[in-house]
């Protein structure tokens, strides 16, 4: 894993960033307020429940927020310019594929059905470098299609998307992604919709890819263990909120929002047998309402009466691990650290 | 491919040949004096069972059968009794079709353009102005019976444009009414099913796939919306221009027009079984064979189809 | 920034707050997403739409006002054929006036009378097409989809049937048979069970392979709840959505009926038969009302359930439910 340099500027920033998105007539708030920093070479995972804010907060990051979606306020600096103020499609041009590319969660949908393999990444090449004739950007395809693995490039380039597997196509995905070198590679949930042993093969990949490339990486998911195994830096999101950030060793073994601790004592991994697995109660808050306190609270059988009422600051434990809750506050009771993340650092924390 | 195409040229023939055995042994339900022709009332029973006999309308059911494939194969569909009576069916349609054909097409050209061009702006301009106008369009086309907004186009136009009521060939400024009148509902369905089509692409994961790779809203468009949205349309274009042979009913006898629908429609008021037997049977083996090139050219343009088994219907 | 004024509110929270709460965290459930119920959201999603509104509303005063038409006060009847008591001539071709509110046809029936006698008529064809769809559909369709030997069999008649133009069986149906009422609705209801039938087949292998619906039968769900909470909802709405439109389209195969000469006899008042009638004389300027009259209430009746009929299945659909 890479070291972090914290001495460098963020190459992405995000600053109180609160997105709404309109539905039904009524406004629903996605993103309540998130900052989050992204250095150069790194790779940060952002976790959380389904409908945490995760897809949304990247998506805003190359304009491809749903058309009924918009960015209340906020700032998101990229290389020093604030992308929040990108209000055509002209800007985002610029951005999309060339600095931050994308690869999605479904590599059965993401690619159109009707164009060949070949086709769909030729046209991304071009799209950003010009190239004088069709044979070299025919030799460039090529190229790429081999350094995500692809045997047999001038054949597969005339194969349709159906004729692949769906790890073979989720490669496909990612030398569109990379085709343009960016400087952000943002994973949405990349292995969610492949099998087991199809899911190490992808990490791989896109681990050598960010060696190859010097690639900034952001993961979204939801999967623990592809977390503990690729990322250098974790944050936690719950209810359109980052509520803890850390270095992956941080949020695994000394986490500290009840959320967190909550999220890594589901994980079925540290499940004992013949004990019912730990599951977090209730359901996430209705984001059509504001609201008021601590958005965890509810469901957290630990909570204090004040997560009720005001909501927590964040607050810097280390140069690299802040949380926003109220246990971090001096008056706040001690919470015993759970049974399972202490299995947890005696289990992953040695082999580390 | 190949494979493909035999296959599901074989389903049309089996298609075929049940539709035309049902429309025979439907046509022996009809009261027989269809084939008498005038002068029907003169004649007197023993007459009639004579002329029937000699029709070979009295032979078993299976012979008469046979000798009806033994006929078709010849593409020999019997004479006329009272349009034109003892005409052989062949001498009549061949002078009609050439009208009902050179009509036909240029409205479907002229809706295939129209249509898929509206069908286009409208799923661009989603939920704008000219969608909504659009939608308005293809709703009243749509809902009205086709019946009703002929009559007052004839009835307006003629007098607005200052165009002639009846059809004459030798005057091109009389087809422009029945071509823009048969072209109206087909130009509807072309815009509907375009936009539609156009949509449901819109909403798909490739197209985020393609914005986050950094097209252009304007490139996914064209290379990748409308490639894909034009695909499934692909398949009804051999139908509607086969289609173009038969003409159409309404029009055609509005207009006076001498072609195929108009044929049908006298021959209905006029009683001629067999006239009307032959058209059904053309008509149906002209949609039989559109849908299947329809099927055919889509497994050409699908990629995805050369491997399943499925075809037919839609 | 925010920070800041956050540590300054910090200093203000009573000590006695940070102590543990001990709240139930089984209520935060309810505290979750809101309730939904299918038919509400229905409602809803249909009633933002004014249009159709609008439309559901022209509906159902048309409907009203055509069955309770002829016990009105001052009604005339449809076929009878009015006598001038002076000259003892038939009041052929009076315009609309006081006496005949859409004045009369050539040979001296009161319009008004006719048009409503002709709505009934064409209102009980397409009522009567689009129920039998709708019977023979879910019949066709649920054999179609449960029993595995009918499969092949029902699937080539469809293919069958599928590729002969529906205006051809239509005419022959109705040149064999000799128009009639029965016959029409026969062969209206004969050409339109096909979509229907198609629709029913889908949903039943739905009910039956969807993962959705094998997880809630594997989770104990009775059949009978799968039937009424994942099938008769969309069921409900298919069948709404086809006996709308099921109206315009008998409408419009009957006004086109009997222009080829396949429509009603002339004794029965119908939509068809009166466009038909206004069609002969539509080149006279003065007689024209006797097209224009049938031609908007036809117009009228045909829009109003096409939109209804649309707004209805989008409503209906839980992907606009969002």
């Amino acid at each position: 894993m890479t070291s972090i340099n914290r001495t460098r500027e963020p190459i992405l920033k995000l600053k109180d960033l609160v997105i709404k998105f309109n539905l039904r007539g009524k406004t629903l708030t996605a993103i309540r307020s998130a900052s989050l920093e992204l250095y150069k070479g790194e790779s940060l995972a952002i976790v959380g429940e389904s409908g945490s804010g995760k897809s949304v907060l990247t998506k805003s990051c190359m304009g491809l927020l749903d058309a009924n979606g918009w960015i209340d306020s906020g700032e998101i600096i990229y290389k020093g310019y604030d992308m929040s103020t990108y209000k055509v499609e002209k800007d985002w041009l610029k951005i999309r594929g060339k600095e931050i590319a994308m690869v999605f969660q479904d590599p059965m949908t993401s690619l159109n059905p009707l164009k060949t393999i070949g086709k769909q990444v030729q046209e991304t090449l071009e799209l950003h470098q010009k190239y004088l004739n069709k044979g070299d950007a025919k030799t460039a395809t090529y190229d790429l299609l081999t350094s995500v693995g692809i045997d047999n490039p001038e054949k597969r380039y005339k194969q349709y998307p159906h004729e692949f597997s769906g790890g073979m196509r989720q490669r496909i995905v990612i030398a569109i992604a990379v085709a343009c070198r960016p400087e952000i590679l943002i994973c949405d949930e990349p292995t969610t919709a492949l099998d087991v042993t199809i899911q190490a093969q992808i990490i791989e990949l896109l681990e050598s890819l960010q060696r190859v490339y010097d690639l900034t990486i952001i993961y979204i998911t939801h999967d623990l263990g592809v977390v503990a195994h690729v990322a250098d830096r974790v944050a936690v999101m719950y209810a359109g909120e980052i509520v803890e950030v850390g270095t992956a060793d941080e949020i695994f073994y000394e986490p500290i929002h009840p959320y967190t601790n909550a999220l890594l004592s589901s994980l079925p991994q540290l499940g004992v047998k013949g004990e019912v697995l730990s599951a977090i109660k209730g359901t996430p808050p209705n984001l059509f309402k504001t609201i008021k306190g601590d958005a965890f609270a509810p469901r957290n059988p630990n909570a204090l009466k004040v997560d009720f009422l005001h909501e927590p600051p964040m607050v810097q434990v280390s140069p690299t691990h802040k949380a926003k809750t109220w246990l971090l506050d001096p008056r706040a009771p001690k919470v015993p650290i759970s049974e399972n993340v202490i299995r947890l650092k005696n289990e992953w924390g040695s082999s580390e | 491919m190949i494979k493909y195409a035999l296959k599901r040229s074989f389903q049309s023939l089996g298609t075929l040949f049940i539709v035309v055995t049902v429309v025979f042994l439907l046509m022996r339900l009809m009261p027989e004096e269809g084939y008498f022709g005038s002068g029907f009332e003169k004649l007197d029973e023993v007459q009639k069972e004579a002329i029937l006999k000699n029709m070979g309308l009295r032979d078993p059911l299976v012979i008469q059968l046979k000798n009806f494939y033994i006929r078709l194969v010849q593409f020999d569909f019997g004479t006329s009794t009272t349009y034109r009576p003892n005409v052989s069916v062949n001498e009549i349609i061949k002078d009609k079709i050439p009208y009902s054909l050179w009509l036909g097409l240029s409205s479907v050209f002229i809706s295939m353009i129209v249509g898929i061009a509206s069908g286009i702006t409208m799923a661009r301009n989603k939920n704008g102005f000219l969608d909504k106008l659009g939608t308005l369009y293809i709703v009243i086309i749509n809902a009205v019976p086709a019946a009703v907004y002929y009559l007052f186009l004839q009835l307006y136009l003629t007098k607005f444009l200052n165009l002639p009521i009846l059809f004459d060939v030798d005057r091109p400024i009389s087809w422009i009414l029945p071509i823009i009148s048969m072209s109206l509902g087909s130009i509807a369905a072309y815009a509907m099913w375009m936009r539609r089509y156009m949509v449901d692409e819109l909403n798909k994961d490739y197209i985020k796939l393609a914005r986050a790779k950094g097209m252009k809203s304007k490139s996914i468009m064209t290379s990748h919306v409308m490639r894909n949205a034009l695909v499934p349309m692909v398949q009804y274009f051999p139908a509607s221009i086969l289609m173009a042979i038969g003409g159409s009913l309404y029009i055609e006898s509005l207009y006076s027009i001498p072609g195929m629908g108009g044929l049908l429609v006298d021959s209905i008021q006029r009683q001629d079984n067999a006239l009307v037997q032959a058209l059904v049977l053309i008509f149906s083996a002209i949609s039989i064979f559109g849908l299947l090139m329809g099927d055919i050219l889509m497994a050409m343009v699908d990629p995805r189809i050369k491997f399943g088994n499925s075809g037919g219907g839609r | 920034m925010k920070l800041k004024t956050h540590d300054r509110l910090v200093e203000h929270i009573a000590d006695d707050l940070f102590e543990f709460a001990n709240a139930d965290t089984d209520n935060s459930e309810i505290a979750g997403y809101s309730n939904y119920s299918y038919w509400r959201s229905t409602v809803q999603v249909f009633l933002k739409n004014k249009t159709a509104v609008l439309f559901l509303g022209v509906i159902v005063i048309l409907l009203l006002f055509t069955m309770i038409q002829p016990v009105l006060p001052n009604q005339k009847d449809p076929t009878f054929i009015h006598i001038n008591p002076e000259t003892f001539m038939q009041f052929r071709n009076v315009k609309p006036g006081t006496e005949f509110w859409f004045g009369t046809n050539a040979i001296g029936q009161d319009l008004w009378a006719r048009i409503w006698s002709g709505t009934r008529t064409s209102l009980l064809i397409g009522f009567a097409v689009g129920l039998f769809e709708v019977v023979i559909g879910i019949i066709i369709g649920t054999l179609w989809g449960y029993v595995k030997k009918l499969d092949r069999i029902i699937t080539e008649i469809y293919n069958v049937w599928n590729n002969i133009p529906t205006t051809v069986i239509l005419i022959l149906l109705t040149y064999i048979f000799r128009p009639s009422l029965s016959t029409l609705i026969f062969a209206m209801a004969i050409t339109g069970w096909l979509s229907m039938a198609r629709l029913v087949r889908n949903l039943v292998t739905i009910i039956r392979d969807r993962e959705y619906n094998m997880a809630s039968r594997c989770l104990g769900t009775p059949t009978y709840r799968i039937l009424t909470k994942n099938m008769l909802p969309y069921l409900v709405s298919v069948i709404m959505l086809r006996v709308a439109l099921a109206i315009p389209m008998a409408i419009g195969a009957e006004v086109f009926l009997t222009y080829i000469g396949l429509g009603l006899p002339v004794q029965i008042p119908s939509l068809g038969n009166l466009v038909n009638e206004g069609r002969v004389l539509m080149m006279s300027q003065s007689l024209r009302y006797q097209l224009f009259f049938p031609a908007i209430v036809i117009s009228m009746i045909t829009i109003s359930f096409y939109v209804m009929g649309n707004a209805f299945a989008d409503a209906a659909d839980p992907k606009n439910h969002v």
